[in-house]
Protein backbone atom coordinates (compact mmCIF):
# COMPACT_ATOMS: atom_id res chain seq x y z
CA UNK A 1 0.00 0.00 0.00
CA UNK A 2 1.12 3.51 -0.73
CA UNK A 3 -0.61 6.30 1.09
CA UNK A 4 -0.29 10.04 0.59
CA UNK A 5 -1.53 12.20 3.43
CA UNK A 6 -2.14 15.90 2.91
CA UNK A 7 0.69 16.23 0.44
CA UNK A 8 1.42 19.70 -0.92
CA UNK A 9 3.78 20.69 -3.70
CA UNK A 10 4.39 24.13 -5.14
CA UNK A 11 6.84 25.40 -7.69
CA UNK A 12 8.18 28.87 -8.00
CA UNK A 13 8.22 29.68 -11.69
CA UNK A 14 8.76 32.82 -13.69
CA UNK A 15 4.98 33.07 -13.96
CA UNK A 16 4.54 33.02 -10.19
CA UNK A 17 3.89 30.27 -7.70
CA UNK A 18 2.23 27.23 -9.22
CA UNK A 19 0.45 24.76 -6.99
CA UNK A 20 0.80 21.27 -8.36
CA UNK A 21 -0.60 19.31 -5.43
CA UNK A 22 -2.86 20.85 -2.83
CA UNK A 23 -3.51 18.76 0.26
CA UNK A 24 -3.64 15.56 -1.72
CA UNK A 25 -4.61 12.42 0.19
CA UNK A 26 -4.94 9.15 -1.65
CA UNK A 27 -4.33 5.48 -0.96
CA UNK A 28 -3.13 3.10 -3.64
CA UNK A 29 -4.24 -0.36 -2.57
CA UNK A 30 -2.06 -3.36 -3.16
CA UNK A 31 -2.88 -5.65 -6.03
CA UNK A 32 -4.59 -3.00 -8.13
CA UNK A 33 -3.38 -1.17 -11.18
CA UNK A 34 -4.31 2.44 -10.77
CA UNK A 35 -4.29 4.84 -13.68
CA UNK A 36 -3.99 8.53 -12.94
CA UNK A 37 -5.43 10.71 -15.67
CA UNK A 38 -4.57 14.34 -16.06
CA UNK A 39 -4.45 16.95 -18.77
CA UNK A 40 -1.11 18.19 -20.02
CA UNK A 41 0.62 20.13 -17.28
CA UNK A 42 -1.67 18.91 -14.54
CA UNK A 43 1.35 17.72 -12.56
CA UNK A 44 1.24 14.01 -13.36
CA UNK A 45 4.97 13.54 -13.65
CA UNK A 46 5.54 15.50 -10.46
CA UNK A 47 3.04 13.30 -8.66
CA UNK A 48 4.79 10.14 -9.82
CA UNK A 49 8.15 11.53 -8.82
CA UNK A 50 6.85 12.39 -5.37
CA UNK A 51 5.33 8.94 -4.96
CA UNK A 52 8.65 7.45 -6.02
CA UNK A 53 10.59 9.68 -3.63
CA UNK A 54 12.58 11.20 -6.47
CA UNK A 55 11.48 14.62 -5.33
CA UNK A 56 10.48 15.83 -1.87
CA UNK A 57 6.99 17.11 -1.18
CA UNK A 58 6.69 20.51 0.50
CA UNK A 59 4.58 19.08 3.28
CA UNK A 60 2.53 16.03 4.13
CA UNK A 61 3.22 12.42 4.75
CA UNK A 62 3.92 9.57 2.38
CA UNK A 63 3.78 5.98 3.52
CA UNK A 64 5.29 3.32 1.32
CA UNK A 65 4.98 -0.34 2.13
CA UNK A 66 7.24 -2.36 -0.09
CA UNK A 67 9.72 -1.57 -2.80
CA UNK A 68 8.75 1.17 -5.19
CA UNK A 69 10.34 1.44 -8.62
CA UNK A 70 11.79 4.62 -10.03
CA UNK A 71 9.43 6.45 -12.40
CA UNK A 72 9.58 4.51 -15.65
CA UNK A 73 9.32 6.77 -18.63
CA UNK A 74 10.76 7.69 -21.98
CA UNK A 75 13.99 8.97 -20.54
CA UNK A 76 13.79 6.45 -17.77
CA UNK A 77 16.76 7.53 -15.73
CA UNK A 78 19.44 6.21 -18.02
CA UNK A 79 22.50 7.81 -19.43
CA UNK A 80 22.57 7.95 -23.21
CA UNK A 81 26.31 7.69 -23.50
CA UNK A 82 26.41 4.27 -21.89
CA UNK A 83 25.21 0.98 -23.31
CA UNK A 84 22.17 -0.90 -22.07
CA UNK A 85 24.46 -3.40 -20.39
CA UNK A 86 26.30 -0.70 -18.45
CA UNK A 87 23.06 1.00 -17.48
CA UNK A 88 21.56 -2.28 -16.27
CA UNK A 89 24.57 -2.89 -14.08
CA UNK A 90 24.33 0.62 -12.67
CA UNK A 91 20.69 0.17 -11.70
CA UNK A 92 21.48 -3.19 -10.12
CA UNK A 93 24.25 -1.61 -8.05
CA UNK A 94 22.20 1.23 -6.65
CA UNK A 95 19.37 -1.14 -5.73
CA UNK A 96 21.79 -3.61 -4.19
CA UNK A 97 20.86 -6.38 -6.63
CA UNK A 98 23.29 -8.68 -8.36
CA UNK A 99 24.57 -6.82 -11.44
CA UNK A 100 25.05 -10.08 -13.27
CA UNK A 101 21.49 -11.26 -12.74
CA UNK A 102 19.87 -7.94 -13.68
CA UNK A 103 22.05 -7.68 -16.75
CA UNK A 104 21.20 -11.21 -17.89
CA UNK A 105 17.48 -10.83 -17.22
CA UNK A 106 17.22 -7.50 -19.01
CA UNK A 107 19.19 -8.76 -21.99
CA UNK A 108 16.91 -11.73 -22.37
CA UNK A 109 13.62 -10.00 -21.68
CA UNK A 110 14.18 -6.85 -23.70
CA UNK A 111 14.99 -8.84 -26.86
CA UNK A 112 17.33 -6.07 -27.94
CA UNK A 113 19.90 -8.53 -29.26
CA UNK A 114 23.13 -6.92 -30.27
CA UNK A 115 21.69 -3.48 -29.50
CA UNK A 116 22.23 -4.35 -25.86
CA UNK A 117 25.84 -3.23 -26.30
CA UNK A 118 25.02 -0.02 -28.14
CA UNK A 119 24.87 3.36 -26.33
CA UNK A 120 21.29 4.22 -25.41
CA UNK A 121 21.22 7.50 -27.30
CA UNK A 122 21.14 5.48 -30.49
CA UNK A 123 17.89 3.85 -29.38
CA UNK A 124 14.41 4.69 -30.56
CA UNK A 125 11.89 5.69 -27.89
CA UNK A 126 10.31 2.26 -28.16
CA UNK A 127 13.56 0.42 -27.60
CA UNK A 128 14.38 2.62 -24.68
CA UNK A 129 11.03 1.88 -23.10
CA UNK A 130 11.58 -1.83 -23.62
CA UNK A 131 14.91 -1.62 -21.91
CA UNK A 132 13.62 0.42 -18.97
CA UNK A 133 10.82 -2.05 -18.32
CA UNK A 134 13.05 -5.07 -18.60
CA UNK A 135 15.46 -3.67 -16.03
CA UNK A 136 12.68 -2.76 -13.65
CA UNK A 137 11.14 -6.23 -13.95
CA UNK A 138 14.51 -7.72 -13.06
CA UNK A 139 14.52 -5.78 -9.82
CA UNK A 140 11.25 -7.23 -8.51
CA UNK A 141 9.44 -4.18 -7.22
CA UNK A 142 6.16 -4.22 -5.36
CA UNK A 143 5.07 -1.04 -7.09
CA UNK A 144 5.85 -0.03 -10.63
CA UNK A 145 5.53 3.68 -11.31
CA UNK A 146 4.90 4.30 -14.97
CA UNK A 147 5.05 7.68 -16.62
CA UNK A 148 3.38 7.31 -20.04
CA UNK A 149 5.93 4.82 -21.27
CA UNK A 150 3.56 1.93 -21.90
CA UNK A 151 2.70 3.65 -25.14
CA UNK A 152 6.08 2.91 -26.60
CA UNK A 153 7.02 -0.31 -28.30
CA UNK A 154 5.14 -2.34 -30.84
CA UNK A 155 1.92 -4.20 -30.14
CA UNK A 156 3.55 -7.56 -29.58
CA UNK A 157 5.93 -6.16 -27.04
CA UNK A 158 3.26 -4.20 -25.22
CA UNK A 159 1.40 -7.47 -24.89
CA UNK A 160 4.47 -9.13 -23.43
CA UNK A 161 4.72 -6.48 -20.73
CA UNK A 162 1.06 -6.63 -19.93
CA UNK A 163 1.40 -10.37 -19.42
CA UNK A 164 4.47 -9.89 -17.26
CA UNK A 165 2.59 -7.44 -15.05
CA UNK A 166 -0.47 -9.69 -15.09
CA UNK A 167 1.65 -12.54 -13.75
CA UNK A 168 2.90 -10.32 -10.98
CA UNK A 169 -0.51 -8.95 -10.11
CA UNK A 170 -0.44 -10.95 -6.87
CA UNK A 171 2.79 -9.43 -5.72
CA UNK A 172 3.12 -6.24 -7.73
CA UNK A 173 0.97 -3.24 -8.49
CA UNK A 174 1.17 -0.57 -11.13
CA UNK A 175 0.64 3.14 -10.73
CA UNK A 176 0.44 4.70 -14.14
CA UNK A 177 -0.04 8.30 -15.16
CA UNK A 178 -1.21 9.30 -18.58
CA UNK A 179 -3.19 11.91 -20.42
CA UNK A 180 -4.50 9.15 -22.64
CA UNK A 181 -7.63 7.36 -21.46
CA UNK A 182 -6.99 4.44 -23.82
CA UNK A 183 -3.76 3.63 -22.01
CA UNK A 184 -5.54 3.65 -18.68
CA UNK A 185 -8.48 1.63 -19.96
CA UNK A 186 -6.19 -1.08 -21.30
CA UNK A 187 -3.82 -1.38 -18.35
CA UNK A 188 -5.67 -0.44 -15.19
CA UNK A 189 -8.58 -1.56 -13.11
CA UNK A 190 -8.95 1.66 -11.14
CA UNK A 191 -8.55 5.25 -12.16
CA UNK A 192 -7.98 8.61 -10.54
CA UNK A 193 -8.08 12.08 -11.99
CA UNK A 194 -5.57 14.79 -11.17
CA UNK A 195 -6.94 18.24 -11.84
CA UNK A 196 -6.03 21.66 -10.47
CA UNK A 197 -3.98 20.30 -7.61
CA UNK A 198 -6.60 17.83 -6.42
CA UNK A 199 -6.92 14.15 -7.01
CA UNK A 200 -9.96 11.92 -6.91
CA UNK A 201 -9.94 8.13 -6.98
CA UNK A 202 -12.81 6.31 -8.66
CA UNK A 203 -13.58 2.68 -7.97
CA UNK A 204 -15.28 2.36 -11.31
CA UNK A 205 -13.15 2.86 -14.38
CA UNK A 206 -16.20 3.97 -16.36
CA UNK A 207 -17.06 6.74 -13.98
CA UNK A 208 -13.54 8.13 -14.17
CA UNK A 209 -13.62 8.04 -17.95
CA UNK A 210 -16.89 9.90 -18.04
CA UNK A 211 -15.57 12.59 -15.74
CA UNK A 212 -12.28 12.88 -17.64
CA UNK A 213 -14.12 13.31 -20.92
CA UNK A 214 -16.12 16.10 -19.34
CA UNK A 215 -12.92 17.84 -18.21
CA UNK A 216 -11.37 17.62 -21.64
CA UNK A 217 -14.33 19.17 -23.38
CA UNK A 218 -14.65 21.87 -20.76
CA UNK A 219 -11.05 23.01 -21.18
CA UNK A 220 -11.26 22.96 -24.95
CA UNK B 1 23.48 14.29 4.28
CA UNK B 2 21.92 11.15 2.98
CA UNK B 3 19.07 13.45 2.20
CA UNK B 4 16.53 10.88 3.26
CA UNK B 5 17.47 9.01 0.13
CA UNK B 6 19.18 6.39 2.20
CA UNK B 7 17.02 6.16 5.26
CA UNK B 8 13.85 6.44 3.24
CA UNK B 9 14.76 3.95 0.57
CA UNK B 10 11.74 2.02 -0.68
CA UNK B 11 13.59 -1.23 -0.10
CA UNK B 12 13.64 -0.79 3.63
CA UNK B 13 10.63 1.45 4.03
CA UNK B 14 8.54 -1.12 5.79
CA UNK B 15 6.62 1.40 7.82
CA UNK B 16 3.48 0.29 9.49
CA UNK B 17 0.37 2.19 8.50
CA UNK B 18 -0.68 5.25 10.44
CA UNK B 19 2.29 5.70 12.66
CA UNK B 20 4.76 6.03 9.83
CA UNK B 21 6.74 9.11 10.72
CA UNK B 22 7.92 11.65 8.26
CA UNK B 23 10.89 12.33 10.47
CA UNK B 24 13.29 9.41 10.32
CA UNK B 25 14.03 7.57 13.48
CA UNK B 26 17.72 7.67 14.12
CA UNK B 27 18.85 4.32 15.42
CA UNK B 28 22.35 2.94 14.94
CA UNK B 29 20.90 0.35 12.55
CA UNK B 30 19.10 2.91 10.40
CA UNK B 31 22.16 5.14 10.24
CA UNK B 32 24.28 2.19 9.21
CA UNK B 33 21.72 1.21 6.59
CA UNK B 34 21.64 4.74 5.21
CA UNK B 35 25.41 4.93 5.11
CA UNK B 36 25.73 1.64 3.28
CA UNK B 37 23.13 2.73 0.74
CA UNK B 38 24.98 5.98 0.23
CA UNK B 39 28.30 4.20 -0.19
CA UNK B 40 26.75 1.79 -2.67
CA UNK B 41 25.21 4.61 -4.69
CA UNK B 42 28.38 6.69 -4.76
CA UNK B 43 30.40 3.65 -5.78
CA UNK B 44 27.98 2.92 -8.64
CA UNK B 45 28.10 6.57 -9.71
CA UNK B 46 31.88 6.68 -9.70
CA UNK B 47 32.04 3.54 -11.83
CA UNK B 48 29.48 4.98 -14.22
CA UNK B 49 31.23 8.34 -14.38
CA UNK B 50 34.52 6.62 -15.06
CA UNK B 51 32.99 4.58 -17.86
CA UNK B 52 31.35 7.52 -19.55
CA UNK B 53 34.46 9.66 -19.24
CA UNK B 54 37.25 7.23 -20.00
CA UNK B 55 35.55 4.05 -21.16
CA UNK B 56 34.76 5.12 -24.72
CA UNK B 57 38.21 4.30 -26.01
CA UNK B 58 40.60 1.54 -25.21
CA UNK B 59 43.22 4.06 -24.15
CA UNK B 60 40.72 6.36 -22.49
CA UNK B 61 42.63 6.86 -19.31
CA UNK B 62 45.67 8.04 -21.26
CA UNK B 63 43.76 11.27 -21.94
CA UNK B 64 43.98 12.10 -18.27
CA UNK B 65 47.77 11.98 -18.67
CA UNK B 66 48.04 13.68 -22.03
CA UNK B 67 46.62 17.02 -20.94
CA UNK B 68 49.08 17.70 -18.09
CA UNK B 69 51.99 16.32 -20.13
CA UNK B 70 51.23 18.63 -23.06
CA UNK B 71 50.61 21.62 -20.81
CA UNK B 72 53.79 21.10 -18.82
CA UNK B 73 55.81 20.75 -22.03
CA UNK B 74 54.30 23.90 -23.51
CA UNK B 75 54.82 25.88 -20.32
CA UNK B 76 58.39 24.68 -19.99
CA UNK B 77 58.97 25.67 -23.63
CA UNK B 78 57.64 29.18 -23.05
CA UNK B 79 59.40 29.63 -19.73
CA UNK B 80 62.80 28.59 -21.08
CA UNK B 81 62.52 31.43 -23.59
CA UNK B 82 61.34 34.01 -21.12
CA UNK B 83 63.74 33.50 -18.29
CA UNK B 84 67.18 32.25 -17.59
CA UNK B 85 68.31 30.20 -14.63
CA UNK B 86 66.26 27.86 -12.51
CA UNK B 87 63.44 29.33 -10.41
CA UNK B 88 64.24 28.83 -6.77
CA UNK B 89 67.14 26.59 -7.70
CA UNK B 90 64.72 23.93 -9.00
CA UNK B 91 65.13 22.40 -12.48
CA UNK B 92 62.57 24.08 -14.73
CA UNK B 93 60.74 20.89 -15.74
CA UNK B 94 60.25 19.80 -12.15
CA UNK B 95 59.29 23.34 -11.18
CA UNK B 96 56.51 23.30 -13.76
CA UNK B 97 55.36 19.78 -12.89
CA UNK B 98 55.06 20.72 -9.23
CA UNK B 99 53.23 23.87 -10.28
CA UNK B 100 50.83 22.78 -12.95
CA UNK B 101 49.75 19.34 -11.74
CA UNK B 102 48.97 20.46 -8.18
CA UNK B 103 47.17 23.45 -9.63
CA UNK B 104 44.91 21.09 -11.59
CA UNK B 105 44.10 19.39 -8.29
CA UNK B 106 42.41 22.65 -7.43
CA UNK B 107 41.13 23.54 -10.89
CA UNK B 108 39.72 20.23 -12.13
CA UNK B 109 37.30 19.56 -9.27
CA UNK B 110 36.24 23.20 -9.45
CA UNK B 111 35.64 23.14 -13.21
CA UNK B 112 34.18 19.69 -13.55
CA UNK B 113 31.97 19.57 -10.49
CA UNK B 114 29.88 22.52 -11.61
CA UNK B 115 27.24 21.26 -13.96
CA UNK B 116 27.16 17.82 -12.34
CA UNK B 117 23.54 18.17 -11.31
CA UNK B 118 22.46 19.14 -14.83
CA UNK B 119 24.51 16.35 -16.38
CA UNK B 120 22.98 13.76 -14.07
CA UNK B 121 19.40 15.00 -14.14
CA UNK B 122 18.02 11.69 -15.33
CA UNK B 123 19.71 9.78 -12.54
CA UNK B 124 18.04 11.91 -9.89
CA UNK B 125 14.85 10.07 -10.82
CA UNK B 126 16.18 7.19 -8.77
CA UNK B 127 15.10 7.92 -5.20
CA UNK B 128 18.35 6.83 -3.61
CA UNK B 129 20.46 9.00 -5.91
CA UNK B 130 20.70 12.51 -4.49
CA UNK B 131 22.34 15.67 -5.75
CA UNK B 132 24.88 15.22 -2.97
CA UNK B 133 25.77 11.76 -4.27
CA UNK B 134 26.32 12.80 -7.87
CA UNK B 135 28.50 15.74 -6.86
CA UNK B 136 30.56 13.67 -4.44
CA UNK B 137 31.00 10.93 -7.04
CA UNK B 138 32.33 13.44 -9.56
CA UNK B 139 34.63 14.87 -6.91
CA UNK B 140 35.98 11.44 -6.00
CA UNK B 141 36.70 10.65 -9.63
CA UNK B 142 38.47 13.97 -10.28
CA UNK B 143 40.65 13.69 -7.20
CA UNK B 144 41.43 9.99 -7.63
CA UNK B 145 42.53 10.51 -11.22
CA UNK B 146 44.92 13.30 -10.24
CA UNK B 147 46.32 11.35 -7.32
CA UNK B 148 47.35 8.75 -9.89
CA UNK B 149 48.41 11.21 -12.57
CA UNK B 150 50.83 13.14 -10.34
CA UNK B 151 53.10 10.18 -9.43
CA UNK B 152 52.86 8.79 -12.97
CA UNK B 153 54.11 12.08 -14.38
CA UNK B 154 56.93 12.12 -11.86
CA UNK B 155 57.88 8.62 -12.94
CA UNK B 156 57.84 9.71 -16.58
CA UNK B 157 60.09 12.65 -15.69
CA UNK B 158 62.36 10.25 -13.85
CA UNK B 159 62.51 8.04 -16.95
CA UNK B 160 63.67 11.10 -18.89
CA UNK B 161 66.59 11.44 -16.56
CA UNK B 162 65.39 13.98 -14.01
CA UNK B 163 66.48 13.25 -10.51
CA UNK B 164 63.41 12.99 -8.34
CA UNK B 165 63.91 12.87 -4.62
CA UNK B 166 61.05 13.98 -2.46
CA UNK B 167 62.07 15.53 0.83
CA UNK B 168 58.78 14.92 2.62
CA UNK B 169 56.19 12.89 0.72
CA UNK B 170 53.57 13.25 3.44
CA UNK B 171 53.93 17.00 3.34
CA UNK B 172 53.45 16.95 -0.42
CA UNK B 173 50.38 14.78 0.02
CA UNK B 174 49.01 17.17 2.63
CA UNK B 175 49.40 20.11 0.27
CA UNK B 176 47.69 18.10 -2.49
CA UNK B 177 44.78 17.24 -0.21
CA UNK B 178 44.35 20.88 0.77
CA UNK B 179 44.36 21.91 -2.90
CA UNK B 180 41.69 19.30 -3.59
CA UNK B 181 39.64 20.35 -0.60
CA UNK B 182 39.75 23.97 -1.69
CA UNK B 183 38.82 23.08 -5.28
CA UNK B 184 36.12 20.63 -4.23
CA UNK B 185 34.60 23.08 -1.78
CA UNK B 186 34.26 25.71 -4.48
CA UNK B 187 33.18 22.98 -6.90
CA UNK B 188 30.39 22.07 -4.51
CA UNK B 189 29.40 25.70 -4.26
CA UNK B 190 29.17 26.17 -8.03
CA UNK B 191 27.57 22.77 -8.59
CA UNK B 192 24.81 23.78 -6.20
CA UNK B 193 24.37 27.28 -7.62
CA UNK B 194 24.55 26.52 -11.33
CA UNK B 195 21.13 24.79 -11.69
CA UNK B 196 19.53 27.84 -10.08
CA UNK B 197 21.73 30.36 -11.88
CA UNK B 198 23.17 28.76 -15.03
CA UNK B 199 25.03 31.91 -16.07
CA UNK B 200 27.50 31.42 -13.23
CA UNK B 201 29.32 28.83 -15.29
CA UNK B 202 30.32 31.41 -17.86
CA UNK B 203 31.85 33.46 -15.09
CA UNK B 204 33.89 30.98 -13.12
CA UNK B 205 36.57 30.20 -15.69
CA UNK B 206 37.48 33.73 -16.85
CA UNK B 207 36.94 35.43 -13.49
CA UNK B 208 38.29 32.77 -11.18
CA UNK B 209 40.27 30.28 -13.24
CA UNK B 210 42.51 32.50 -15.32
CA UNK B 211 43.63 35.06 -12.76
CA UNK B 212 44.37 32.23 -10.36
CA UNK B 213 46.31 30.39 -13.05
CA UNK B 214 48.56 33.42 -13.40
CA UNK B 215 48.84 34.45 -9.77
CA UNK B 216 49.23 31.18 -7.91
CA UNK B 217 52.93 30.64 -8.35
CA UNK B 218 52.91 28.21 -11.24
CA UNK B 219 55.49 30.40 -12.96
CA UNK B 220 57.30 32.03 -10.08
CA UNK B 221 58.29 31.68 -6.48
CA UNK B 222 56.99 34.14 -3.92
CA UNK B 223 60.57 35.03 -3.11
CA UNK B 224 61.21 36.33 -6.63
CA UNK B 225 58.41 38.89 -6.42
CA UNK B 226 58.73 42.56 -5.45
CA UNK B 227 57.62 43.01 -1.85
CA UNK B 228 54.51 45.06 -2.66
CA UNK B 229 53.25 42.54 -5.20
CA UNK B 230 54.06 39.64 -2.94
CA UNK B 231 52.07 41.10 -0.08
CA UNK B 232 49.01 41.23 -2.29
CA UNK B 233 49.45 37.86 -3.93
CA UNK B 234 49.90 36.19 -0.58
CA UNK B 235 46.18 36.66 0.00
CA UNK B 236 45.82 33.88 -2.56
CA UNK B 237 45.79 30.57 -0.66
CA UNK B 238 46.91 28.71 -3.78
CA UNK B 239 50.21 30.57 -3.74
CA UNK B 240 50.67 29.45 -0.15
CA UNK B 241 49.91 25.86 -1.08
CA UNK B 242 52.27 25.76 -4.05
CA UNK B 243 55.05 27.31 -1.97
CA UNK B 244 54.40 24.74 0.75
CA UNK B 245 54.25 21.89 -1.71
CA UNK B 246 57.59 22.80 -3.30
CA UNK B 247 59.15 23.31 0.10
CA UNK B 248 58.10 19.81 1.11
CA UNK B 249 59.09 18.38 -2.26
CA UNK B 250 62.57 19.76 -2.92
CA UNK B 251 65.63 19.56 -0.72
CA UNK B 252 67.06 22.63 -2.39
CA UNK B 253 64.00 24.83 -1.96
CA UNK B 254 62.72 26.37 1.23
CA UNK B 255 60.11 29.10 1.28
CA UNK B 256 59.20 31.13 4.36
CA UNK B 257 55.98 32.38 2.77
CA UNK B 258 53.71 29.34 2.76
CA UNK B 259 51.41 29.25 5.75
CA UNK B 260 49.68 25.94 6.53
CA UNK B 261 47.20 27.58 8.87
CA UNK B 262 46.10 30.21 6.36
CA UNK B 263 45.72 27.66 3.56
CA UNK B 264 43.83 25.20 5.77
CA UNK B 265 41.48 27.93 6.86
CA UNK B 266 40.65 28.67 3.24
CA UNK B 267 40.22 25.01 2.37
CA UNK B 268 37.97 24.34 5.35
CA UNK B 269 36.02 27.52 4.75
CA UNK B 270 35.49 26.71 1.07
CA UNK B 271 34.31 23.21 1.90
CA UNK B 272 31.90 24.45 4.55
CA UNK B 273 30.56 27.15 2.24
CA UNK B 274 30.10 24.66 -0.58
CA UNK B 275 28.28 22.09 1.56
CA UNK B 276 26.07 24.67 3.23
CA UNK B 277 25.13 26.25 -0.09
CA UNK B 278 24.28 22.85 -1.47
CA UNK B 279 22.15 22.11 1.56
CA UNK B 280 20.34 25.40 1.17
CA UNK B 281 19.70 25.07 -2.56
CA UNK B 282 19.26 21.36 -3.14
CA UNK B 283 15.47 21.43 -3.17
CA UNK B 284 15.43 24.17 -5.77
CA UNK B 285 18.15 22.49 -7.79
CA UNK B 286 16.01 19.52 -8.76
CA UNK B 287 12.94 21.52 -9.73
CA UNK B 288 11.75 21.18 -13.29
CA UNK B 289 13.09 17.77 -14.09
Amino acid sequence: MIRLQRVCKRYRTAAGVRTVLQNVSITFPKGHSVGILGLNGAGKSTLVRIIGDAEPADSGNIVREGRVSWPLGFTGGFQGKLTARENARFVARIYGESPRYVEAFAEEFSELGRYFDVPLHKYSAGMRGRFAFSVSLACDFDYYLVDEALETGDARYKEKFRRAFEERRESASVILVSHNEQTVRRNCDMAAILHEGRIELYDELKEAMRHYKYLQTRVA
Amino acid sequence: MSDGGGADLPADASYSGETAPNAKRLTPASVLQALSTQARVIQALVLRDTLSRYGQHKLGFLWALVEPLVMVSVLVGIMSFVRTGNPGGIPLVLFMITGFVPFTMFRNPLNNMQGTIEANRVLLGFPQVTTFDVIVARCVLECAVLLVVFPVILIIAHAFGYDIRIENPLGVLAACLLLMTLGSGLGFLFAAVSPVMPSIRQVTTPVLGRPLFLSSGLFFTADSLPTAVREWLLYNPLLHLLELLRTEFFYEFDSPYGDWGYASLWAGGALALGLLTHQALRKRAIVGL
